[in-house]
């Protein structure tokens, strides 16, 4: 028995020595817990010539290989660059970052800074969950960025963050398969019925079954995007106007249908799973043609393409002069609820949108970035490659017909109601008349009760 | 009665669906080794090999250059031995109580214990993270560790069925013999319930070692990070180093997989005895 006890004793003795069981030895919460609260007491001094330094925690999902140096770097020089804030980086995983920022704010122990989803602003501004940074934020600022990025962060007037990267659906195809075919490899589709057009030529089928596929508009891309390139908006407004049953939705799903139908539900089930599982890529294996993709997608295509010989072009129009309307995403910073010292963290998120870090991240990330004359700038960039370089452009250019989707505060849920129908449209196993109908209703629904 | 042609065939009908059994369960393992080796390459150009075509040891390698993993094992390790030693013997000590000592009241407050299971963990997990935050615990170990010396209804019921099991003769003999209940609890009863505790070491490692959000929401120094978290760097938003992914799941799992081998004789007699009902 007493062997026990002292085994467990020691092996406390001896973990407790390890850094996870010291309170408040390290930069975390406690020691900002201290800052602040020696901030309070010094008063009046604190913000002058010799205040004690503030420490920021910034978190972010940067932690590859890839991103991680490049933000370490902005980091680095945005601490040498002054004398009062000294930026700590910590990443966290993507996609749970924003759930241990809740609990954090939950607790009254938030970060300082965070990267955060665009889309979401309103809705986080809404609940309480940020600071607001109007007051701190000049008019150079505010006109850096694209104006639908700006748009996304405003709500009820105030400006709740800084747009920090975004990202826009373009064509991308393969001109080598262009040639084979006797398609001209710098002549891409620009509208719906080109798609197809070019699609039936690039089709490769043997004993009734595609060994490759010209194009099928949901690899890559959803119908979503489809509907919005069609619209030339989003289904649902801001303000909660549904479009769903309406003539250019409908044209949208008996289009995809169509070629649906013309491969095959085996073909595509095939395709598309290797698609979704991510461990291959139908693109560069050739087994299509013509994808719409995330322009980012160029850095795989970089890194892993193995020099396959490829175009871009902006999404093809539903018909001339219907408009080549995209969709969009992207990243924020911003100061959740409760951070320590407001100005400071604006200061550091002014410095992370500024020309020059916006312009770094851009030439050694490839993300389009919300800063619009560093976007300008990387477009000509010599870090880039040839292709690079065209491909960056025609992001910036893609810009203008980029659709930013914030969640509408009437229904920010508006994509889980309506994918379930949209999903069952594709299958067959609702028609497309009557699944839009009840999309329309459904998502209508929810917002008579939201408002 | 092995003699008989009959049972021959059995037995080798069992053996080829034992065999095809666990190749299917296997499978997965192997292309996780598959892809581990792979560059990332070959894994984008789609073609469905087992064998890499240019094995890349150098993956297990690369992946500590990426991440301080030997740092993140040795943490995990950590909070992984304090918690299953307190798993063990905090909830035995717990169940013995309520299996075999006589007090008033014992059987609600083992309803009250037992209704704990009810709660699912999200529900206490934002009240018990700003407890812990208010208590100044947050970005340190104690709020992954110390609940589980605090015992768990779950582990404290299936012990306590294991020592009812414990003959209440012997233990009346001990006390006749001057024992206090201390002395009967580590001599007589815990080793006769040695199985169950293996199982409850191996339940609550494998929950420890790979829980995620504890060490999530908890920790916010780097250096103070878990393997499962350390994992995730592999992945972005856009594009995940599958390759990398799959090395460091692989080491991250060997752990898991060497202790099954050690302790399997244990873990499948609790897990018979799991499947047994309650003793008189």
């Amino acid at each position: 028995m007493k062997k026990y006890l002292f085994l467990i004793l020691a092996a406390v003795l001896v973990l407790s020595a390890c850094g996870g069981f010291q309170i408040g030895d390290s930069e975390g919460s406690n020691a900002s817990e201290e800052d602040s609260a020696s901030g309070e007491t010094e008063g009046s001094d604190a913000e002058g010539s010799n205040g004690e330094k503030v420490t920021l925690d910034f978190w972010s999902f940067w932690g590859s290989e890839q991103r991680r140096p490049v933000i370490d770097k902005i980091i680095e020089d945005f601490n040498s660059s002054q004398d009062e804030i000294e930026v700590q980086h910590t990443y966290v995983p993507w996609g749970d970052i924003w759930t241990k920022n809740l609990a954090a704010i939950a607790a009254g122990d938030p970060p300082d800074v965070i990267i955060n989803d665009i889309n979401t602003v309103k809705l986080r501004a809404q609940e309480g969950q940020m600071e607001p940074i109007t007051e701190f934020v000049d008019s150079d600022v505010e006109n850096r960025f694209y104006d639908q990025m700006t748009e996304a962060t405003m709500y009820e007037d105030e400006m709740y963050a800084l747009p920090f990267n975004t990202d826009t659906q373009i064509l991308f195809y393969n001109k080598d398969l262009f040639e084979e075919a006797g398609l001209d490899p710098e002549d891409p589709p620009s509208t719906w019925a080109e798609l197809e057009e070019y699609a039936a030529q690039l089709d490769v089928e043997e004993g009734g079954s595609y060994e490759r596929i010209g194009f099928y508009p949901l690899i890559g891309a959803g119908s979503d995007v489809w509907m919005m390139n069609a619209l030339g908006e989003n289904y649902i407004s801001p303000e909660g106007d549904v479009k769903i049953d309406t003539e250019p939705v409908h044209d949208t799903f008996n289009w995809i249908l169509e070629q649906k139908n013309k491969y095959g539900e085996n073909t595509i089930t095939s395709i598309n799973s290797q698609f979704e599982n991510a461990q291959q890529d139908p693109f560069m294996a050739g087994n299509i043609g013509m994808m719409v993709q995330n322009a980012n997608y160029y850095v795989q295509l970089r890194d892993f393409g193995q020099d396959i010989n490829f175009g871009v072009a902006p999404l093809p129009e539903k018909e001339e002069g219907n408009g080549h309307t995209s969709w969009g995403g992207g990243f924020v910073a911003e100061i959740p609820k409760g951070a320590k010292d407001p100005e400071a963290s604006y200061k550091f998120i002014e410095f992370l949108t500024n020309h020059d870090s916006q312009l770094y991240w851009a030439e050694n990330n490839f993300d389009l970035v919300a800063h619009q004359e560093a976007g300008n700038s990387a477009a000509e960039s010599e870090e880039f490659s040839e292709a690079g370089r065209e491909v960056y452009s025609l992001m910036v250019e893609n810009m203008d017909n980029t659709l930013l989707t914030p969640q509408p505060l009437v229904a920010p849920d508006f994509a889980s109601t309506v994918n379930p129908t949209f999903e069952s449209i594709i299958s067959e196993s609702t028609t497309v008349e009557a699944g839009l109908e009840k999309a329309q209703s459904d998502l209508e629904r929810i917002v008579e009760n939201n408002r | 009665m092995y003699n008989s042609n009959r049972m021959k065939f059995w037995r080798a009908f069992n053996l080829v669906l034992l065999i095809v059994g666990s190749l299917f369960m296997i499978a997965p393992l192997f292309w996780m080794i598959s892809i581990a080796l792979k560059s990332m390459e070959e894994i984008y150009r789609g073609e469905f090999t087992f064998i890499p075509q240019d094995i890349q040891f150098s993956n297990f390698v690369e992946i500590f250059e990426i991440a301080p993993f030997f740092t993140y094992f040795i943490n995990t390790s950590v909070i992984t031995v304090l918690v299953v030693l307190a798993n063990v013997f905090v909830n035995a000590f717990i169940a013995y109580g309520f299996a075999k000592i006589n007090f008033k009241g014992r059987e609600v407050l083992f309803i009250f214990v037992l209704s704990t299971m009810m709660l699912p963990g999200f529900i206490t997990l934002i009240p018990q993270y700003v407890i812990f935050a208010e208590l100044g615990l947050v970005n340190t170990y104690y709020p992954l560790v110390l609940p589980s010396f605090f015992g768990s209804a779950f582990n404290i019921f299936l012990l306590r069925q294991f020592f009812k099991g414990v003959p209440s003769s012997m233990i009346e003999a001990a006390r006749m013999e001057g024992a206090n209940h201390f002395q009967i609890f580590f001599k007589i009863a815990l080793p006769m319930i040695k199985p169950a505790l293996f199982t409850v070491a191996i339940f609550s490692f494998n929950g420890v070692w790979n829980d995620f959000l504890g060490p999530l929401l908890y920790l916010n120094d780097e250096s103070l990070y878990t393997l499962q978290l350390g994992l995730q760097v592999f992945k972005e938003q856009s594009s995940t180093q599958w390759n990398y992914l799959m090395a460091g799941s692989l080491l991250v799992l060997m752990p898991v997989i060497i202790l099954f081998f050690f302790f399997q004789k244990y873990f499948i007699q609790g897990s018979n005895i799991l499947g047994q009902t309650d003793e008189k």
